[in-house]
């Protein structure tokens, strides 16, 4: 890998289910094929794959930017939703506002946010109620 | 606006290991008499189970290499299978699996075999299969 920061992004669609998780499995191949430790592409892909599901179930759109620099892998999720109201409930593993359809999918259990903290090395959430969502997510390389 | 802050360890709490590769995916299917519906490779080594329908709880639980037991038959269970590693996904209670399930399968290499016991035998039966040979299933959480 070269010192010259990698950046990519990825469009989100709101309750497009049939692709949700396209963006993730994107980025994991793209980490996996610049060579990065399997252990960290599986971190990074976990986090970035319940931040997806999280704009599907409950955003109208959303982008996810994906930037690799030597030290850092980031991934900047922002969306336009309704937003999140207490991050501090949210972030309390078993908490969720998911509908019955999103639990069918399998999500919706509370479990999202807390798994992505688990996930990343930082992670910084700010969030507009009816504006919308904005995630930082970082794991080190190294 | 709304702002919060979380700072995770450097090492993960719940940190992959490498398991003693004991047990292949034929093996698997042969402990619960399950269809292949598509496999490349039976020899495919398998390092633990994880049985569950929701797939964020597949995601915490899971390790690489582990095979995934499932009563839900959706896309996002291959989806989660390719995100977290796994060495393929068992579709218990005789489910029908949509075509659009079975290609993206296809097309992301994650095999598929569909048993027609419940859930709990076909997790149990692999519990008595892995149990002592992968290190894995000794207790919850695995290591």
């Amino acid at each position: 890998m070269t010192d010259t920061e990698f950046v990519r992004a990825y469009d989100v669609v709101g309750a497009d289910f049939t692709n949700a998780g396209r963006a993730s499995t994107s980025i994991k191949e793209t980490l996996k094929n610049m060579g990065l430790a399997s252990t960290l592409v599986r971190r990074v892909a976990i986090a970035s794959y319940e931040a997806e599901m999280n704009m599907v179930m409950h955003a109208r759109r959303g982008t996810m930017t994906l930037k690799v620099t030597p030290g850092d892998v980031t991934i900047d999720v922002q969306d336009e939703g309704p937003g999140i109201a207490d991050i501090a409930l949210a972030m309390q593993e078993g908490y969720s506002t998911a509908t019955p359809e999103m639990r069918e999918m399998g999500f919706g259990a509370g479990m999202g946010l807390p798994n992505i903290k688990r996930n990343t090395d930082a992670l910084i959430i700010t969030s507009d109620i009816q504006r919308g969502t904005h995630l930082v997510m970082r794991v080190h390389v190294s | 606006m709304n702002t919060g802050t979380h700072t995770s360890p450097t090492t993960p709490a719940r940190a992959s290991t490498a398991a003693t590769v004991a047990t292949t995916l034929g093996e698997v299917r042969i402990a619960i008499g399950a269809d292949i519906v598509w496999c490349p490779d039976l020899t495919a080594p398998v390092t633990g189970v994880v049985a569950a329908d929701l797939m964020s709880d597949v995601l915490v639980d899971s390790r690489p290499g582990y095979v995934l037991v499932t009563g839900l038959a959706n896309v996002q269970v291959i989806r989660t299978a390719t995100i977290a590693d796994l060495a393929g996904v068992v579709f218990a209670r005789g489910k029908t699996i949509p075509p659009d399930v079975l290609a993206l399968a296809r097309e992301a290499r994650i095999p598929v075999f569909r048993c027609q016991r419940s859930l709990f035998e076909t997790a149990g039966r692999l519990y008595a299969v892995v149990n002592g040979r992968t290190g894995n299933a000794d207790g919850w959480p695995p290591a």
